[in-house]
């Protein structure tokens, strides 16, 4: 049994205009102890997923459909009160900008006490200090300064606080949404090392969530590409970068500006998002695709390259010939 | 105005304002004092009798209760209560809006001055508006009333205008200064516009909404103070109010023998300022939460 | 690609340019420290070049940008335009200086006037320098828009803000930035708030604009890829100081400042893929 797996999950906005559609029949699923990418850009739902694996959906989100299987529960239906035995002691998540969660009236340390506490109330004294102790090595904070105000960490230690926080309930799951976007890209390689380190050693799942396709690259074993609600391309961090299918993804890779790959920089010809309020079986990448010849009128559909690389589209002979990473 | 977001964003705001149960009420409870200010035009001219300050019912000498002909009975001259209490809603708009008006306009105006030029300015007119804020406007008007005499309506008006600025102008002093460092400001100052131009055309249209939120309730407290000044016998003797109404209920000794007379300019006064109260709470629901806290702050 | 070995072709330069900001009293010394975000910077900039200034947030950057627009004053030092000093200009100087110099905000929900449609805010920088009469205002207006991909012009005039997308909104401030066509652009982080395929086709953009109108264009960026793409020269400032100039492609290769490589190094990339 896999730790999670989504199945046809749609959610929608209930807006004045109609039902926005920000999360298309995704399916996917994470065993103990793998990584997880979505990247896409703005709007493309990679957040409401994010939001809905917490159960922390706005009040105007509807789940259209799909289920959401964590260590076989359905987390779709869970009420509230259920929601709170499962959120922050087996799911945990790590926001953009968390560091500005911390309390700054409380020391660090105590804190994450609480955190601790809150799920486990009876845990010994000794105990607790154990786990202290095990968690600031992990996210390597110096006992020193465990004590110390939030006021007197760094941007990158408060994150690594977080994380510490973050991990405090031994999480099967972690969701990390833009954990480094507010971060310089020193700090930012230094937090990307830290989740992947303690990622690894206390093999918890993590889905990680960035518009940066090279950050995601960093974390994560697999990755799943976005593109207006939808999976379009998934695959392995090797088949996806190496040897990207779906146009988008290639649109995306090519318009990515990294010091490594400025010779293969193209300008992509993007139009208009599309409208998500309409429910259309249509490729909704048509509009801006280069590639899109007679797809009009036809629906997309997941075509294999690999046992674990898929891509979405109308274009199967496309899809398998490859066109290398251009 | 034919600045289309303006009209975008107040079609927006007065569809949440609608929906919004407090501003629904208010927006009710307000036409109905809307409607009798109107029919105050109107009630003289079916019957002179109906004159709300000269018509005397020549069959009346005492204060009667309500009946077929004065459906809310007279006072103890003869005249329609009914009567006196539809121009006492004209009188509490024109009194209200006026004098609210009157503080917005110079609030805003104090207010986008002293928070776009900042430094000695802005602390010389802060401290001003913190000297009149202390005031206590009621007790002014009846120093001033006592040592002038009986004032006419439009004085008190002013006077209470004048009192009631310092609120408003904090208020878009704050907001002003949030402004003030927003890119769009100094995109402008780089394009080489003028300070005037500047608070003008781009810091104006923004605080304006949060303006005409603090409009309703000085509206609210203008309308009190002229309530309580008529009361206490201060306000203007030619013009019917509703507290002139009050104060000659218990100038002549019926405040326990006449309640058809007492109780309804009483209601109408609560009604009327309670009406614009949730107009207000209705409009900060309105305008954006960070708006809102800022508001608040001032 | 212009270089700049030829003193006279200078367009830009700081010279020992400092600038402290006061920080809050300390409540019992009651002495006001001074924060320095700018120490004692030298910078020349050719004419036509396009400038890279590359540092992490708090290293002074943005601060530098605001200088040369006179947003801000010089603590210490002077800058010179056209050999011209300009700190001290005010009234009709700085008016003249305002309408070669503009500048391009890194956040384009928050540069555009919401109030304004999209002609107001591009009109306004030729009412205030009073260019030209109201029809040929239009028109440069129009064709402006449509220079930076809005186009039909007018099919956006009498749009608003809110009504476009980041990437639009974006667009619409270079319109306003270039329709005085000044000599020198001040772009700060223009694209950091946006997706990926947004950014490259504004750099395209900017590429062209600067091919067309000729402008010399300083570039403030914390991505130094994004700053490779698009300069000729970068320079790397670290904490108010600048701590390396180089041609783009010499400081990627050849780095020698500490920091510098530091940046390269945890520049994101596929690094990991390969």
């Amino acid at each position: 049994m896999s730790l999670l797996s989504v199945d046809h999950l749609s959610i929608g906005y209930q807006t004045k205009k109609g039902m926005l559609k920000a999360v298309d029949n995704i399916r996917f699923d994470l065993e103990k102890g793998q990584s997880l990418g979505f990247v896409g850009e703005s709007g493309c739902g990679k957040t409401t997923i994010g939001m809905a694996l917490m159960g922390l959906l706005p009040e105007n989100a509807v789940i259209l459909g799909g289920h959401i299987r964590f260590q076989g529960e359905d987390l779709a239906s869970l009420t509230e009160t259920q929601w709170q035995t499962v959120r922050g002691a087996k799911i945990a998540m790590i926001f953009q900008a968390a560091m500005n969660a911390l309390n700054p009236v409380m020391p660090v340390n105590e804190q994450i006490k609480e955190a601790i506490i809150t799920h486990q109330p009876d845990i010994s004294k000794t105990d607790l200090a154990d786990r202290m102790k095990e968690l600031f090595d992990l996210v390597d904070i110096p006992a020193r300064r465990m004590k110390d105000y939030p006021h007197e960490y760094s941007g990158g230690m408060k994150q690594r606080a977080i994380i510490a926080m973050a991990l405090a309930c031994d999480p099967a799951l972690i969701i990390a949404d833009e954990p480094t976007t507010a971060l310089d890209v020193i700090v930012q390689d230094q937090i990307l090392r830290e989740i992947k380190k303690v990622q690894e050693a206390t093999r918890t799942g993590l889905v990680f969530i960035s518009h940066d396709i090279a950050v995601v690259a960093s974390v994560c074993e697999r990755i799943c590409v976005m593109y207006a609600g939808q999976i379009v391309e998934t695959g392995t961090r090797k088949e996806v970068f190496k040897s990207p299918r779906h146009p988008y993804t290639r649109t995306l890779l090519n318009s990515y500006l990294s010091l490594d790959n400025l010779n293969d920089i193209r300008v992509p010809d993007m139009k208009e998002s599309p409208d998500q309020m309409i429910d259309t079986d249509e490729c909704r990448f048509a509009g801006s695709c280069a590639y899109a010849k007679g797809c009009a009128g036809r629906s997309p559909d997941w075509i294999d390259i690999s046992p674990t690389h898929k891509a979405f589209c109308c274009n199967p002979d496309m899809i398998r010939r490859g066109h290398g990473k251009s | 105005m034919q600045n289309k977001y303006f009209w975008w964003r107040f079609y927006k705001g007065w569809r949440i304002f609608i929906e919004n149960p407090l501003g629904k009420t208010g927006v009710i409870i307000l036409s109905v004092f809307m409607i009798m200010a109107m029919a105050s035009f109107f009630v003289p001219l079916i019957d002179p009798m109906y004159d709300p300050m000269t018509g005397i019912d020549p069959d009346i000498k005492l204060s009667t209760g309500p009946g077929l002909t004065h459906w809310l009975g007279t006072d103890n001259v003869g005249r329609d209560i009914l009567a006196q209490l539809l121009e006492g809603a004209k009188v509490a708009f024109i009194v209200g809006l006026s004098s609210a008006f009157f503080s917005i306009v110079i609030g805003t105006l104090i207010g986008m001055i002293a928070g776009y030029t900042g430094g000695i300015i802005d602390a010389a007119l802060m401290r001003f508006a913190d000297i009149i804020m202390v005031l206590p406007s009621l007790v002014i008007l009846l120093i001033l009333a006592s040592l002038f005499g009986q004032f006419n309506i439009w004085i008190i008006v002013f006077i209470i205008a004048i009192l009631r600025w310092p609120a408003v102008s904090r208020v878009i002093r704050s907001q002003t200064l949030s402004l003030k460092h927003r890119p769009f400001i100094e995109a402008s100052r780089v394009a080489g516009a003028s300070h005037v131009r500047i608070v003008l055309r781009h810091i104006m249209p923004n605080v304006l909404p949060l303006a005409f939120l603090y409009m309703t309730f000085r509206v609210t407290s203008a309308i009190l103070v002229e309530a309580s000044l008529s009361f206490l016998g201060f306000g203007d003797p030619s013009q019917v109010s509703w507290g002139m109404m009050l104060q000659w209920v218990w100038k002549s000794g019926h405040m326990f023998q006449a309640p058809y007379w007492l109780i309804p300019p009483g209601l109408c006064i609560s009604l009327l300022t309670l009406a614009f109260y949730m107009l207000g709470r209705a409009m900060d629901e309105v305008l954006d939460p960070r708006l809102r806290k800022e508001g608040q702050t001032g | 690609m212009e270089k700049a070995d030829s003193k006279s072709r200078i367009l830009v330069e700081m010279k020992q340019v400092t600038k402290a900001y006061a920080s809050r009293k300390k409540l019992f010394t009651g002495s006001s420290p001074q924060v320095l975000a700018l120490n004692s910077i030298d910078l020349s900039i050719a004419k036509g070049e396009v400038f890279g200034l590359v540092g992490q947030s708090g290293s002074g950057k943005t601060t530098t940008g605001r200088l040369l627009v006179r947003l801000e004053s010089p603590t210490a030092g002077e800058i010179f335009f056209n050999k011209t000093p300009i700190s001290q200009l005010k009234g009709s100087g700085l008016k003249t200086y305002r309408s070669r110099v503009q500048m391009i905000f890194q956040d384009p929900y928050q540069s555009l006037n919401p109030h304004l449609s999209i002609a107001e805010t591009v009109l306004e920088p030729l009412i205030v320098q009073k260019i030209g009469t109201p029809d040929t205002r239009t028109e440069k207006v129009v064709h402006t828009l449509d220079t930076v991909g809005l186009s039909p012009g007018e099919a956006f005039f009498n749009r608003y803000p809110h009504q476009l997308s980041g990437g639009q909104r974006q667009r619409v401030a270079i319109a306003r930035a270039i329709v005085l066509e000044p000599q020198f652009i001040v772009a700060d982080e223009p694209t950091s708030m946006l997706d990926a395929t947004i950014a490259i086709q504004l750099f395209q953009l900017l590429e062209q604009i600067k091919e067309t109108f000729g402008m010399t264009v300083l570039f403030i960026t914390h991505n130094l890829a994004a700053a490779r793409y698009m300069c000729d020269r970068i320079a790397v400032i670290h904490d108010g100081h600048i701590v390396e100039v180089n041609t783009a492609d010499n400081i990627i290769r050849h780095p020698e400042h500490p920091y510098t490589k530091q940046l390269i190094k945890v520049q994101p990339g596929f690094k990991y893929t390969r």
